[in-house]
C-alpha cells in the first residue's frame, strides 16, 4: 500500500510537471506580448522601456530557460511575481484562495447533501414523483448555463424578494473581520463575531445553490444510476429473499456499492469546483480564484498562468490519488489486491 | 422497473429542516437596512476596480483607480467638475513662471492639514514629484520634461522644467501628482533617491493606507472587493459629509443595477444604456450624465499590405462613408457626441459644432467621388481589427458591424478580425494592423498629450510619416499659454487630421451614472477621476 501511494506521488509530480510545460508552451504561441498588456500606452511605444520590461520579467530569455527558471524557483516553493499584479503570485493565491475555497466547500457540502439522498430515493422509488424531481433537478442542474442562473437567482431573491443579500462576500458597510484563514465562517467564528458571521453565511446562500446545481445535477444522476443497477444485482435479490428489511437491503447491501463511481466522479467534480467558478465569481462580485485566472490569462500574465497551472493541476492529481485510495476503505477487495 | 414500496424513505424531514435552516438564516441576513445610521454615514460606490494595479499615486495610471487617489491625495492644482479647460487652485493658491521662462513658482495654500493631522509644506511638495521622477513609472511619462523641484521656502515650490514650452500645470491636475505626506511615506519605506526605482518599498504600504491632504483617507483594499476609506477630519475645504467610503468591485452591470435598485449601493458606475433607461422612472435613482473625455476610433494605417490604405483619399472616403449619427443614436442608445478628430469635445477648441463644420460627416456621394480620384471607383477592402470589449455598452462587434454595412454601401469591403485585447495590442503597437477600432482616455484634460501622442506614437501605430509642418503645429499649440490663441490652433489642428485620416473618431460617450437620491453634491468629472467625492453628502 505505501509503495503504491510513492509510486502513485512520484507519477503526480511527473504529471503537474507535464500540465506545466503544455501551459507554458500554450502561453508562449499566443501572439499577445505580455509587455503590451501590461505597459501603459507610453511605455509600450517606448522600445527601450519596452525591452527593459522584457528583461526584468526574464522575457528576452531563451524559451527552454524561462521554463528551467520556472522550474528552479518552483523547486524552492516561489511562484514568481505577477505581471499584472506587480506582487508576488503566491501572495495574490493567498488573498484569492479562501473566497473560492470557502464557497466551493459550501457549495460540494450542498451537492452532497441534496444529490446523493435524491439520487438514491429516486432509485429507490422508480418512476416515482420523487424519481421525476430528481431528473428534473439533474437536467436543470447540468443543463442551465451558470451565467444566467446566476442572474436570474439574483434577480429573483435578492432583486425581486429581498430574501437573499446582494453580490459579495459581505454587505458594504459591515466590517470585515481581521484575516485569520481568509475563510469568513471560520475567522468570525474564531473572533466571535456573529453578526459578520451570519452576514458572510447569508451571502454565500445564493453564489454556493448557483455553483453547486451543475455538481448536484451529476451527482444525482450518477447516484440513482449506479443505485439502479446495484439493486438489479444477485446480492440484493439475495438479501431480499432473506427477508431484510428493505431498508437494510438498501443502506446496507446497495448503497456502499453504488458510492465507488460517485466517489470518483465527486472528487473531480470538487477539483472542478475550486477551479472553475469563473461564472458565479463575476456575477456575485466575489474576490476568488476564478476571476484572477481569468484575468491572469487575458493580460498574459505568464507567471501567475504557470503558478495556476502547477496548483490546478496539483489538485487533481491528488483528488484523484485521494479517490483511488478511499476505494480500499470503501471497497475490501481493493485493498487487498 | 419498479420495486416494492420500500418502507422508510421520503418521509423524513430532512429537506423541510434545511429550507427551515435556511429562511432562518436569510431573515437576518440583511442586518443593515437602507436607513439605519450606519448605512447613511457610508458613500457605497459600485466600480469595477479590477483593472486597478496600485493605489500608490506615483503608480496610479489605469482607469478607476484615480477616483480613490483624488478622494485620498489633493494636488497642487485641479479642475472644477464641468470645466475641463481652466485649471483651478487647490493646495496651491497661485503660481507664475518665473522670468528665465523655465521654472514655475507655487505658493501653497497656508494651513492646510494632512488627514494625520500634520502641515503641508514645500518639502512635502518636492518630495512627491522627486519621487516621481526617480521611480518613473507611467504617470511619470507626462511630466518627463520637467528636470527638479526645489523648496524655496516652507510654502513655496519651483518646478523647474527642461523643455519650457511644454505643458505642465495643466497635467499634474490628475491624482497620480497628489501631495504625499513625506514622513509617512519615508517611515514605510518610500525614498525619493536616485535609486528608488529598486529601492522604495513604500507602494504596498500605500496600496491600503493613504498619506493625503484629500477628504477621504485610505484604511484598506482588499483586492476584487472593495476599497475602504474614512473622513479627512482636517480637511481644509470642510468636513467631508460621510463617516466613511466604500467602494465596492462590482465587474458585472446587471449585479450593479439590482444592487442600487435595491439600495446596497449608492452609485453605479458601469451600467449600459439599456440598464440606464430602466431605472428613469425609479423615484429612489436620479440619472447623472457627463461627457466624458473618452473615445473610441478607428485607427486607418497606411498599411504596406495594403496600397488602396495607402492613398489618403481612399481614407477620407471611409470617413465620409460612416453613418455617425445611426451610431450614437443606435449602438450608445443617444449617449454620446462625435468630436472632429483626436481632441475630444469638452477640450480647448473643440466643440460639436466644428465637427459639423469641418470634420468627417455621412456624405456618400462625396465617398464615391473620393473613391473614383483615389482610382478605385469600385471600391477595395481592408482589414478591420477590434477586440473583445465594449465601452460604455457599445460592443466593438456591433460597431465592426455596422462600419461593415455603412462601408459597402460605397463598395468598401471591411473584412472584420475579432480578438483579444492583448492581441490587438500588439499587433496595433506594433504597426501591423491596417485598420483598428480602439478606445482613447486621457491621463489629464491637456490638449497636447492627445495631439503629441497623434504625431508621435500613435502616429507609427498607423505607419504615418508626419510631414515638419505639422509636429510645428503641435509644439505651437503646446507651447501657447493663451487659451484663446491656443483654441485657434487647435482648430486648424483638427481640420488637417481630417484631412490626413488617419484617425476617425466614432463615439464619445456621455457616461450615465446612477446615484441614489440619498446622496447629495457628488460632483461628476470627466477630468480622469469619475466623481469628486468632497462635497458629496447625505441629502
Amino acid at each position: 500500500m505505501i509503495r503504491y501511494v510513492i509510486s502513485r506521488l512520484a507519477t503526480a509530480v511527473v504529471m503537474v510537471l507535464l500540465a506545466t510545460l503544455v501551459i507554458f508552451l500554450i502561453a508562449n504561441t499566443v501572439p499577445g506580448d505580455p509587455a503590451m498588456a501590461a505597459l501603459g500606452d507610453m511605455q509600450a511605444s517606448d522600445p527601450v522601456q519596452v525591452r527593459e520590461f522584457r528583461a526584468r520579467w526574464g522575457l528576452d530569455l531563451p524559451l527552454w530557460e524561462q521554463y528551467w527558471l520556472f522550474l528552479k524557483r518552483l523547486a524552492q516553493g516561489d511562484l514568481g511575481i505577477s505581471i499584472s499584479s506587480r506582487r508576488p503570485v503566491l501572495a495574490d493565491i493567498i488573498d484569492y484562495a479562501p473566497a473560492t475555497l470557502e464557497l466551493a466547500t459550501i457549495a460540494f457540502l450542498l451537492s452532497l447533501a441534496v444529490g446523493l439522498p435524491l439520487g438514491v430515493v429516486a432509485a429507490v422509488k422508480r418512476d416515482s414523483w420523487v424519481d421525476h424531481l430528481a431528473r428534473f433537478v439533474a437536467l436543470i442542474g447540468v443543463s442551465a448555463p451558470t451565467f444566467w442562473l446566476a442572474f436570474i437567482m439574483l434577480a429573483i431573491f435578492y432583486g425581486q424578494l429581498d430574501w437573499a443579500p446582494g453580490p459579495g462576500r459581505l454587505d458594504p458597510i459591515a466590517f470585515p473581520p481581521d484575516r485569520i484563514t481568509g475563510l469568513l465562517l471560520i475567522d468570525t467564528a474564531l473572533a466571535g463575531d456573529w453578526e459578520t458571521f451570519r452576514d458572510a453565511a447569508a451571502h454565500l446562500v445564493l453564489p454556493s445553490i448557483v455553483l453547486a446545481a451543475s455538481t448536484l445535477g451529476l451527482i444525482t444522476r450518477t447516484t440513482r444510476a449506479a443505485m439502479l443497477e446495484a439493486l438489479n444485482q444477485d446480492y440484493v435479490r439475495v438479501a431480499r429473499a432473506k427477508g431484510l428489511l428493505a431498508r437494510v437491503v438498501v443502506t446496507g447491501h446497495a448503497v456502499p456499492n453504488a458510492m465507488l463511481p460517485v466517489v470518483t466522479l465527486g472528487g473531480l467534480a470538487y477539483a472542478n469546483l475550486l477551479t472553475g467558478a469563473v461564472m458565479t465569481e463575476t456575477v456575485f462580485g466575489w474576490p476568488g480564484l476564478g476571476r484572477y485566472t481569468f484575468r491572469s490569462a487575458v493580460t498574459v500574465d505568464f507567471p501567475a498562468i504557470m503558478a495556476i497551472t502547477a496548483i490546478v493541476a496539483a489538485i487533481f492529481v491528488l483528488v484523484n490519488l485521494l479517490v483511488d485510495l478511499s476505494y480500499a476503505l470503501l471497497d475490501p477487495r481493493v485493498a487487498r489486491a | 422497473m419498479a420495486d416494492q414500496d420500500e418502507p422508510g424513505f421520503g418521509r423524513r424531514p430532512l429537506m423541510a429542516g434545511a429550507a427551515g435552516m435556511l429562511t432562518s438564516l436569510l431573515a437576518g441576513a440583511r442586518p443593515a437596512d437602507a436607513q439605519s445610521s450606519a448605512r447613511r454615514g457610508a458613500l457605497v460606490i459600485g466600480l469595477d476596480i479590477s483593472d486597478a494595479l496600485s493605489l500608490d499615486p506615483v503608480r496610479v495610471y489605469q482607469y478607476s483607480n484615480p477616483l480613490p487617489t483624488r478622494a485620498a491625495y489633493d494636488g497642487l492644482v485641479t479642475y472644477d467638475a464641468g470645466d475641463n479647460i481652466t485649471v483651478k487652485p487647490a493646495l496651491a493658491t497661485e503660481w507664475s513662471y518665473l522670468p528665465d521662462g523655465k521654472t514655475i513658482r507655487f505658493k501653497l495654500r497656508p494651513g492646510v492639514k494632512f488627514a494625520s493631522g500634520a502641515t503641508v509644506t514645500a518639502e512635502d511638495v518636492r518630495f512627491s514629484f522627486a519621487r516621481h521622477l526617480a521611480i518613473k513609472d507611467q504617470p511619470f511619462q507626462y511630466i518627463s520634461h520637467v528636470e527638479s523641484v526645489a523648496v524655496v521656502d516652507a510654502t513655496t515650490v519651483d518646478l523647474v522644467l527642461k523643455d519650457p514650452t511644454l505643458p505642465v500645470i495643466s497635467i499634474i491636475a490628475t491624482p497620480a501628482f497628489g501631495i504625499q505626506e513625506k514622513s509617512q511615506v519615508v517611515a514605510n519605506g518610500g525614498t525619493d533617491a536616485a535609486d528608488a526605482k529598486d529601492k522604495d518599498k513604500a507602494t504596498e504600504w500605500l496600496n491600503n493606507n493613504s498619506a493625503g491632504a484629500g477628504p477621504y483617507r485610505l484604511t484598506g483594499w482588499q483586492r476584487n472587493q472593495q476599497i475602504q476609506m474614512v473622513r479627512n477630519p482636517h480637511y481644509w475645504r470642510g468636513a467631508p459629509g460621510y463617516e466613511r467610503v466604500l467602494i465596492r468591485h462590482m465587474s458585472e452591470s446587471a449585479a450593479q443595477l439590482l444592487a442600487i435598485q435595491r439600495g446596497d449601493i449608492d452609485v453605479a458606475f458601469n451600467l449600459i444604456p439599456e440598464q440606464i433607461a430602466t431605472l428613469e422612472n425609479d423615484p429612489n435613482i436620479s440619472i447623472m450624465g457627463t461627457p466624458s473625455l473618452d473615445f473610441i476610433y478607428m485607427a486607418v494605417a497606411e498599411a504596406p499590405s495594403n496600397p488602396a490604405l495607402q492613398n489618403k483619399l481612399a481614407r477620407q472616403a471611409i470617413g465620409h462613408a460612416i453613418d455617425f449619427d445611426g451610431i450614437i443614436k443606435n449602438l450608445a442608445g443617444g449617449a454620446a457626441v462625435r468630436p472632429t478628430s483626436f481632441l475630444p469635445v469638452g477640450t480647448n477648441g473643440s466643440t460639436e459644432a466644428l465637427t459639423k463644420e469641418i470634420g468627417f460627416n455621412e456624405d456618400l456621394p462625396k465617398a464615391r467621388r473620393l473613391l473614383a480620384e483615389a482610382g478605385l471607383p469600385n471600391g477595395f477592402k481592408f482589414q478591420l481589427a477590434y477586440g473583445n470589449a465594449a465601452i460604455a455598452g457599445v460592443t466593438y462587434q456591433n460597431l465592426a458591424q455596422k462600419i461593415q454595412a455603412d462601408l459597402a454601401r460605397v463598395g468598401i469591403v471591411a473584412e472584420l478580425a475579432p480578438m483579444d485585447q492583448v492581441n490587438l495590442r500588439t499587433m496595433f503597437l506594433g504597426g501591423k494592423a491596417e485598420a483598428v477600432l480602439t478606445f482613447w482616455n486621457p491621463p489629464a484634460p491637456e490638449n497636447w498629450l492627445w495631439t503629441s501622442a497623434t504625431v508621435n506614437r500613435v502616429a507609427r501605430r498607423v505607419v504615418w510619416d508626419v510631414p515638419a509642418d505639422m509636429h510645428k503645429l503641435v509644439a505651437d499649440a503646446g507651447a501657447e499659454r493663451d487659451l484663446a490663441k491656443a483654441a485657434v490652433l487647435y482648430r486648424e489642428y483638427q481640420k488637417r487630421m481630417v484631412d490626413f485620416a488617419h484617425h476617425i473618431v466614432l463615439v464619445q460617450p456621455v457616461y450615465q451614472v446612477a446615484v441614489r437620491k440619498s446622496v447629495g453634491g457628488l460632483n461628476l468629472t470627466a477630468a480622469g477621476w469619475m466623481a469628486d467625492l468632497a462635497a458629496a453628502k447625505p441629502a
